[in-house]
């Protein structure tokens, strides 16, 4: 049974950096039509941009019932960055916002002591539970990060893995079939290679 | 853990991939695709790709050559981001919010403003607040003059009348993700980064802050790692000066225990003459 | 069109940059010209260092690796490594099947005046006639075997043999300016695909329509990847990096240590003798292709040289251009004998190549501005009327 993955679109930016690397991996392509939808056999909603932007943009661009639809199917669903950031109840980036409430929990400013905001570059991820989207990931792979706020999920089960930067934030969240990454796989050269191959064979 | 990140600028002219020399003289190097694949194999932490074209004078004319050669900037943007697996910071000549658009939209994850920090701060603001601030860079150049440091616009050419403290303040205060800081006097001399430039700007402000300009061997990126509090170094022309250049970046600094990535190479052939699979 | 005040290249020759009239060729060699004696003898020491770190290493394998082509370059290569340092080289020689008898006596000759082993290596002859075509076709340049067998071979051969260190000779790019002295160039992959190759590699040769080669033709034309050359170290340094570069030296003093030969006889598309004896072509029909496309040719790149090293005037080069450069040599009969191709299909595909920046069609003949002014002809087209409106002024 071959994948096809649909890529969503809001109009934010990212989605050919996305759009390139998964196409190696499988085939895509990049839509926001609830036929597609439901055609796809995985779905990944990337991300650059404010939560409320992205929120505000998501609900008028993507047909939502489709989504929704498909996700109560199990279909395998991966944010990435702010992608995972509107998964959430609620954001706090410039205002608050309503997420959408797949993943409970809310988006808030990093605390990241002493360290400087936002966090850009290179940093590695602690797994917390095991879960098919980490697998073969150690301490030793890293991916690129760049964001200023971060998910708190209200239920530590769903948190998968950690990153350190002055505190611990998630890096990777996981509702089922609902995943998100805060993270930039598309961007994280051999280790975000892994975690979207991993992705991909999650059925 | 956080690593400070090397990157490597390309810096793009007229159709070409060019050294540059105290921002004056260029001198042609070839093919940015090529030129782009290759930093990317050798396992570069991110690329920032600059257009410092004045005059569009486009210079895609051979037609004995494999290349191909795109007729615009923003068409070499978007073959480039296929061939960068890694994030793609993208600067030059940005005005408008379409241009920012535009480089968004063909591939560039970061976008890097100059002048406009000075001619038109709205412009910032909007970008900022459509596609967040750590996707906006401000990119400041620096040169010393007489006793004290002043900031240039218009590549090196007009300079602003205002406390260049103030100025980096102004940026922070404008809520970019971080700076990207260059020192027009070291550009291009080898000597290494102005140190004491870098110091006094990382005590102002709490934002990251990218180290540009002098570099001549790895040594001076461990100098600057260790003794300021920059985030990140970045260099142009010495990534150019030989191959597997930003492994062996990596690998120096490695050895010499300075918090970076491990030196690693991207197992994809540029030459494409064997199929390597990336996993 | 815009021609560099100080010599003789015209703003389309090959990556060169112009600036305030003046050409980054021109540029680079002042600063060259202009480096203080410190600075040579800094470079001197490096280099010393070098071959120091590589006689204390390597005990009993080959100290390095010297790509020669038996030309006074090659020599004086051989003759720091060898004569002055006391290394052991091994010597790989790339050979094209297109040496002149010169070229093949001075080759010949490198084992017996200096003291190393020499590996020379050359393809079927089948095989090079059909690069010869192919290439020739794909990029109008029959020398593309050459280019790429020289900047290729030698570096298989390294790794092969676990020789990190390759001592190549003059920085090949200076002719244009892409570099400073004090950029420290060492042998690039990129250069050599983007600049040498024309980003063609073997499997761009796999696809012709009349030609067939196969992978099996091409063993020695496949560069090495990065994780190959990382495991054995393989380097290549430029001796024009450490030591100042000085062609027209260099062949009389080969000439007179080793009785290194310069041509017998004058070649018909430019006035130097000591050039290019491992090929044939290179001062002939390679040279005369580069004409037709760019509009200069060997003439124009050694009256530059010559002009910037101040042998020669401005004017004395532009009378070599105007000499020189257009000429028709008769090594062309005897490529098109060599590989079978009729002048016609010679004319018909080398006009395809014609870069439109410098020439133009006018009374059906190829024109094109003469840097001692005006505009002449040269030569009816042979392109069909399609092809033809590019050349439309």
């Amino acid at each position: 049974m071959s994948n096809k993955i649909c890529i969503l679109d809001y109009g934010s930016g990212n989605v050919a950096s996305v759009y390139n690397m998964v196409s190696r991996l499988s085939s895509a392509i990049i839509s926001n039509k609830a036929s597609d939808l439901e055609n796809a056999s995985h779905i990944i909603l990337p991300g650059v941009g404010s939560f409320g932007a992205s929120i505000s943009k998501i609900r008028e661009k993507i047909p939502l019932d489709a989504l929704f639809s498909s996700l109560e199917r199990g279909k395998p669903f991966l944010g990435i960055c702010v992608g995972m950031q509107v998964l959430a109840e609620f954001g706090s980036e410039f205002g608050k916002y309503e997420g959408l409430g797949l993943i409970p929990g809310s988006v808030d400013e990093l605390n990241s002591a002493s360290e400087k905001i936002p966090h850009i570059g290179w940093n590695n991820i602690l797994i917390q539970q095991n879960h098919p989207l980490v697998n073969g990931i150690t301490e030793k792979d890293d991916f690129y990060f760049v964001h200023s706020f971060a998910f708190n999920p209200s239920d530590p089960k769903m948190n998968i893995a950690r990153t350190n930067y002055g505190a611990d934030f998630t890096s990777v969240i996981a509702n089922e079939n609902v995943m998100g990454v805060q993270f930039h796989p598309e961007k994280s050269q051999v280790s975000g290679l892994t975690v979207l191959n991993n992705f991909m064979g999650i059925q | 853990m956080r690593k400070n990140r090397i990157i490597p600028i390309v810096l793009f002219k007229d159709g070409h991939v060019v050294q540059s020399k105290k921002f004056r003289e260029y001198k042609n190097l070839g093919n940015p695709l090529l030129t782009i694949n290759r930093l990317s194999e050798w396992g570069a932490d991110e690329i920032c790709f600059l257009d410092i074209s004045r005059d569009n004078n486009w210079q895609g004319g051979r037609s004995d050559l494999n290349e191909r050669t795109p007729a615009t900037f923003l068409e070499v943007l978007a073959e480039v981001s296929k061939v960068a697996y890694m994030p793609l910071t993208c600067g030059g000549g940005i005005r408008t919010m379409e241009d920012v658009e535009l480089r968004i939209k063909n591939g560039a994850d970061k976008i890097s403003l100059n002048s406009a920090i000075f001619c038109n701060p709205a412009l910032i603001q909007d970008a900022i607040k459509e596609y967040g601030s750590q996707s906006v860079v401000a990119s400041v150049d620096v040169k010393f003059v007489g006793d004290k440091y002043k900031v240039y616009i218009h590549g090196g050419q007009t300079c602003i009348d205002q406390d260049w403290k103030d100025y980096l303040r102004r940026v922070e205060d404008l809520e970019v993700g971080e700076i990207l800081l260059n020192s027009i006097n070291n550009d291009g001399g080898k000597e290494g980064y102005d140190l004491s430039m870098l110091s006094i700007a990382t005590s102002l402000v709490s934002i990251p802050v990218i180290a540009c300009g002098g570099v001549g061997e790895w040594e001076h990126f461990r100098s600057a790692l260790t003794e300021t509090e920059i985030d990140a170094v970045a260099a142009a022309n010495i990534f150019q000066h030989q191959d597997q250049s930003v492994y062996q970046a990596h690998k120096f600094l490695f050895v010499h225990g300075i918090n970076v990535r491990p030196p690693r190479l991207l197992e994809t052939n540029y030459l494409k003459v064997t199929t390597n699979e990336l996993l | 069109m815009n021609y560099c005040k100080k010599c003789v290249y015209s703003s389309v020759s090959v990556n060169l940059e112009m600036s305030d009239g003046v050409c980054s060729a021109c540029k680079t060699s002042e600063v060259f010209e202009s480096l203080p004696k410190d600075f040579w003898d800094m470079r001197r020491k490096k280099f010393e260092e070098i071959i120091n770190e590589i006689k204390l290493n390597r005990k009993s394998e080959y100290d390095c690796i010297i790509p020669v082509s038996g030309g006074k370059d090659s020599y004086y290569q051989a003759h720091k490594v060898v004569t002055d340092y006391g290394l052991k080289p091994l010597l790989v020689t790339y050979h094209g099947n297109n040496y002149l008898p010169e070229g093949n006596f001075n080759r010949d000759k490198m084992r017996e005046v200096f003291d190393a082993d020499h590996l020379v290596f050359g393809p079927s002859v089948d095989v090079l006639k059909k690069l010869n075509r192919i290439a020739f076709r794909l990029m109008g340049d029959m020398n593309w075997h050459a280019h790429c067998g020289i900047f290729t071979y030698p570096i298989q051969i390294a790794n092969k043999f676990k020789i990190p260190l390759i001592i190549w000779g003059e920085i090949a790019w200076d002719i244009s300016g892409m570099f400073d002295p004090d950029d420290f160039v060492e042998f690039s992959a990129r250069v050599r695909h983007e600049h040498g190759l024309r980003g063609f590699e073997w499997n761009s040769m796999l696809n012709d329509e009349r030609d067939k080669l196969v992978e099996k033709d091409l063993q020695w034309a496949k560069y090495p990847n990065d994780r190959e050359i990382l495991e054995n170290n393989t380097k290549g340094i430029y001796i024009g990096n450490f030591f100042k570069w000085d062609p027209n030296e260099h062949a009389k003093l080969m000439n007179q240590l080793y009785g290194w030969l310069p041509s017998q006889t004058p070649f018909q598309r430019t006035y130097r003798l000591m050039s290019n004896l491992d090929d044939r072509y290179e001062n002939g029909a390679h040279d005369l292709l580069k004409f037709i496309k760019f509009g200069y040719g060997r003439a124009s790149d050694h009256a530059s040289k010559d002009i910037r090293a101040g042998l020669m005037s401005r004017e004395e080069g532009i009378e070599m251009v105007r000499k020189y450069d257009h000429v028709v040599s008769d090594d062309l009969q005897y490529w098109l004998n060599y590989v079978d191709i009729s002048e016609r299909e010679f004319w018909e595909t080398a006009d395809q190549f014609r870069d439109p920046r410098v020439w133009w069609i006018e009374k059906g003949q190829w024109t094109k501005f003469d840097i001692w002014g005006g505009s002449s002809s040269y030569g009816y087209h042979n392109l069909d009327e399609v092809s033809l409106k590019r050349y439309i002024r």
